[in-house]
């Protein structure tokens, strides 16, 4: 199973540390604030307070062992700097680090930061994305021209098969899955629904208003559909 | 409540349960033109909403349900969906 060792439980840091715990994996909490360490007790496997600028106490815990280290230091930038270069010399394989600014991610990058994240930068990308176009939901990108979008189905796609669609043809663009909200009845009468997954449909398979595809393509293809 | 009221409920909720929320919605929306205080009127109108993805219709719908019952805990369950997504 992956390793990770999370150093700097702020916000950001505590968060990641939960959501990877609940995701299984074995993670180990640092942070110089005895507050935060507590904070974190029973919610990931080790919380150890320490202060992760010390290379002899991050060598002696063994952090040279763990797959991924996530640096998230939110007061100083000249500690996550160290720290990453730290956790590099140590032979640590995947350093990631929280940068708050261009110039800083520069200097990560410098002493081996294997990836750098503006959380706050990307999320507003995210957002602003999701503004532009409300009907995307998410996008992955698989290369520089080839994505996967979530995508709500253009309403002039209902009630046809995929077979009729043509979307290989017309878009170039493959239907890898399709999201789709079942519908049932309530005990005190009202609806509700769940959502289900087909997951490479068929071109029997008939869309329905309301689908949302998730959809591999060139992006100037997917843009398209968008459009419609 | 008149029973051309309770048919067009009936009938949205049969539209909804057959995936046809277009209709769902139009019959609903006829239904409210008769009465504007039915709680779950706005349930089932923001669940065929929601269906469709049309986002900022359901929360509408929502909203409207808890302020006609605060404690429709499946109206605030789907409302806190929907401003988190």
């Amino acid at each position: 199973m992956r390793q990770f060792v999370v150093i700097g439980l702020g916000r950001f840091g505590s968060s990641i540390a939960r959501a990877l715990s609940e995701k299984d994996f074995d993670v180990l909490a640092i942070d110089k604030d005895e507050a935060q360490v507590k904070a974190m007790e029973g919610i990931v496997s080790q919380a150890v307070v320490l202060d992760a600028t010390d290379e002899k106490s991050l060598r002696e815990l063994g952090v040279q062992d763990f797959d991924t280290a996530i640096v998230s230091m939110g007061d100083t930038v000249e500690d996550s700097i160290m720290i990453t270069l730290t956790l590099k010399e140590l032979g640590v394989r995947q350093v990631i680090v929280k940068a708050r600014g261009d110039l800083h991610s520069k200097i990560l990058k410098k002493v081996g930061a294997d990836r750098i994240t503006i959380p706050e930068r990307e999320m507003a990308d995210r957002l602003a994305q999701s503004l532009a176009s409300p009907k995307i939901f998410d996008f992955i990108e698989v290369s520089e021209t080839y994505g996967i979008v979530e995508m709500v189905v253009p309403k002039r796609f209902a009630n046809k098969t995929l077979s009729e669609l043509k979307l290989r043809e017309k878009y170039k663009v493959s239907v890898v899955a399709i999201k789709r909200k079942i519908p049932y009845s309530k005990p005190d009468g009202s609806t509700d629904f769940k959502e289900e997954f087909i997951v490479g449909p068929g071109g029997d398979d008939e869309v329905i208003s309301g689908d949302v595809f998730i959809l591999l393509g060139r992006n100037e293809d997917i843009d398209k559909i968008r459009k419609l | 409540m008149n029973d051309d009221y309770s048919d067009l409920i009936e009938l949205g909720g049969f539209y909804i349960l057959s995936q046809r929320y277009e209709e769902a919605i139009r019959i609903l929306r006829r239904a409210e033109k008769i009465q504007k205080t039915d709680p779950k009127l706005y349930y089932n109108l923001g669940i065929a909403y929601e269906a469709l993805n049309e986002k900022s219709d359901a929360r509408d719908a929502f909203r409207l349900v808890l302020k006609l019952s605060p404690d429709n805990k499946s109206a605030q369950e789907h409302l806190d969906r929907l401003i988190e997504e």
